[in-house]
């Protein structure tokens, strides 16, 4: 375990990269982060930085729910059309399955992506802060050291071992992300640079990786269907 | 079109922003009123169209699933996959759940005004709802949602700049409500370890901030408000 003070410093340090990160270009400054957190958090009391970045971040994920709808649009006409000749499209019905197994994490995939090769001892939080970062840059299928990530993967510091699902994992960490790579390239490079000033990341872009880990899902014990 | 023109502000603020800083030139009162008005009504308006959007989904997924039903009447082949498919709508959290759990309350404590702590420790950063969900995750949990919005796969939270934000630019606010589907004791038992979290609770004694948690025999979450589109990972082989 690490004292206390240790944690305390590795927080701090923490709340530092993270108050950088926020303003997700590197070269804003300090002096406006300062009293970021304090204002409060409605429109009306935010400083035109915070607004900028929320339009930004509003635009974008509405573009994806317009693609997100036309999908679904798709999706339904397919099964209409086949319904209406008297039929099931059940190519229609296999496609989502699909999909929705490679965002559960249960079969293994490929595709272009990152390569991030860490040396390195880094906390649960710093692997944390990382995975958010590639994941709100798009990243569809994670990997680490022969496991697969989804948002449900617990990651855990035990001393300097990280703990992922309760697998230990140890250095060199080789982290297999796919996703478009211009959109993970700079998410790798924010987290790299809050790193790299105590351990050695090399992050190399890659057409095609495989992940071939899968996650089983958890059942559900006490969770039950419907509201 | 006055979204678009905002967003295109939005952009060239955010370019330019660094550079406007450091020359210090504050624009005319007038000019910054107007345009601090224009950036406020264009979130408004986005975020209209955020939540019209993720209406439309729901529309066509109740749509799409009675494609779907009828489909599997249809034919007992078709019939299969669609409970191979119910079932990752639910793994995916595109279900609402309900069942007993734990419900975690998260509030800002009291900025000390101290020149000497800039540490920002007496309000709740995205860290720590993060750090919340991982400890529940790992006690156990079966189902979460953070202020409604359900955590899915893919979910990230995100700065941007003072706001919080969650799957697809949910924008949080404080006081914060967890809520975790699973076994109460265990899930009470992760978070009162007190190897877990250590530094929330400490933030939680030294500023005020609020952290708490109650055991409930009936929860209810709703599912995941929009869909998932995977566009570069396939499946292998």
């Amino acid at each position: 375990m690490r004292s206390r003070s240790a944690e305390g410093a590795a927080r701090a340090q923490r709340l530092i990269a993270v108050s950088l990160i926020a303003v997700a270009l590197g070269f804003l400054l300090v002096v406006q982060l300062r009293s970021q957190a304090a204002v409060a958090r409605t429109l009306a009391a935010q400083d035109d930085t915070s607004v900028a970045l929320l339009i930004n971040d509003l635009n974008r994920a509405n573009n994806e729910l317009i693609q997100q709808g036309a999908a679904l649009t798709q999706q339904e006409a397919q099964l209409r059309a086949a319904l209406t000749a008297g039929g099931a499209d059940v190519q229609a019905i296999q496609k989502e399955l699909t999909t929705l197994r490679v965002v559960n994490g249960e079969v293994p995939v490929h595709g272009p992506g990152l390569q991030i090769r860490i040396e390195g001892t880094i906390m649960d939080f710093e692997l944390q802060d990382a995975l958010n970062n590639l994941r709100n840059a798009g990243a569809e299928a994670i990997a680490l050291n022969g496991q697969r990530i989804i948002s449900s993967t617990s990651v855990q510091s035990r001393g300097n071992t990280l703990l992922i699902n309760g697998h230990a994992v140890s250095s060199p960490l080789s982290l297999l992300v796919i996703g478009d790579p211009e959109l993970l390239g700079p998410a790798a490079d924010l987290s790299a640079s809050s790193l790299q000033t105590r351990v050695q990341v090399q992050i190399s872009r890659q057409t095609e990786l495989a992940i071939t880990q899968v996650v089983t899902p958890r059942p559900l014990i006490y969770a039950q269907l419907g509201k | 079109m006055t979204v678009l023109a905002s967003v295109s502000l939005a952009t060239f603020l955010v370019t330019s922003l660094a550079a406007t800083q450091f020359r210090s030139q504050p624009l005319p009162p007038s000019n910054r009123l107007a345009r601090d008005e224009a950036l406020r009504n264009s979130v408004n308006q986005l975020e209209d169209q955020n939540r019209a959007l993720k209406g439309n989904i729901q529309k066509l997924q109740g749509q799409v699933k009675a494609g779907e039903d009828e489909s599997a009447h249809r034919s007992s082949a078709v019939q299969q996959v669609k409970a191979q498919l119910d079932d990752e709508k639910v793994t995916a959290g595109l279900t609402a759940l309900h069942g007993a759990g734990l419900t975690i309350l998260l509030h800002d404590g009291t900025d000390p005004n101290d020149l000497a702590d800039r540490s920002l420790g007496w309000t709740i950063h995205y860290q720590d709802l993060q750090d919340i969900v991982n400890v529940l995750w790992a006690s156990g949990a079966e189902a979460i949602t953070v202020n409604g919005q359900r955590i899915v796969p893919n979910t990230a939270f995100h700065y941007a700049g003072v706001n919080i934000l969650v799957n697809n630019a949910s924008r949080l606010s404080g006081p914060y409500t967890v809520t975790a589907l699973g076994d109460p004791s265990s899930l009470a038992g992760g978070l009162g370890n007190p190897d877990q979290l250590a530094e929330l609770k400490s933030r939680s004694r030294i500023y005020g901030l609020g952290f708490s948690w109650l055991r409930s025999p009936h929860l209810s979450l709703p599912a995941f408000d929009a869909t998932f589109l995977v566009k570069y990972a396939q499946p292998l082989g």
